[in-house]
């Protein structure tokens, strides 16, 4: 399954507008979209609740998933937004 | 249905009077918001559930039905790194509705230069699935709206 390794860069983490810029464009992919930290089961990215149970903080890197047409243009969004500040 | 109880005491205004977009275009979901009494006071779990995440400033009540509820205690505030919050439960506990889980004073919150109005969000929900919120003062622990 095509996937990303990115690092989270905003001083937040992958919580408030982060979270909820990722969660919001996971969404719209067609596919199921999976995030994990690594070695760990992967969660739904496309639930924010989901994400804010995973806790991703400042400096942490997670793997985000995804399968089928277009998978790899809705990783590439959904890398660019875990990792900008 | 799920009834979400106000997690603290003041005035029941909606989610878009919160001043953070991220909270007031519904970006975290639908929800209310209290722009509470300025006085010490403690934060209530808004459902019975699991204490799914416990940051000082914020935290997340999961039902057996599996929803979530998002209390964020001020806005910004997670710059604190904690300051002025005092949880009174821990992650992973059950708490029953109305249940305290922090003690915060939203007077010194906003004499840091923060707003003090807490936003309750129900995580993954349908805005057409949140009843309007009545305005008006709450007391911790009294219905805030409704998730169908």
């Amino acid at each position: 399954m095509p996937e990303r390794k990115v690092t989270v860069v905003a001083d937040v983490g992958l919580h408030a507008r982060p979270a909820a810029t990722f969660v919001r464009a996971a969404a719209k992919a067609p596919m199921d979209v999976w995030i994990a930290k690594p070695g760990r089961d992967p969660v739904n990215a496309k639930s924010i609740l989901q994400i804010l149970a995973l806790d991703v903080q400042q400096d942490e890197t997670v793997v985000i998933k995804a399968e089928g047409d277009g998978a790899d243009a809705v990783l590439d969004e959904l890398a660019n937004i875990a990792g900008s500040p | 249905m799920t009834t979400v109880l106000a997690p603290v005491e003041g005035a029941a205004v909606e989610l878009a009077a919160v001043p953070d977009p991220v909270f007031s275009a519904g970006m975290v979901g639908p929800g209310a918001a209290i722009d509470p009494l300025r006085e010490p006071g403690k934060a209530v779990a808004p459902i019975a559930g699991k204490i799914m995440k416990l940051h000082p400033h914020a935290y997340v009540i999961v039902g057996d039905d599996g929803r979530g509820v998002l209390v964020h205690l001020g806005i910004d505030t997670v710059q604190l790194k904690g300051e002025g919050f005092e949880a009174l439960a821990a992650e992973g506990d059950r708490v029953g509705a109305g249940q305290p889980v922090v003690a915060w004073d939203p007077a010194a919150i906003e004499a840091g230069g923060r707003s003090p109005v807490c936003a309750v969000v129900a995580l993954d929900a349908d805005a057409a699935a949140v009843s309007r919120v009545a305005p008006g003062s709450v007391r911790a622990g009294e219905e805030l709206f409704r998730w169908l």
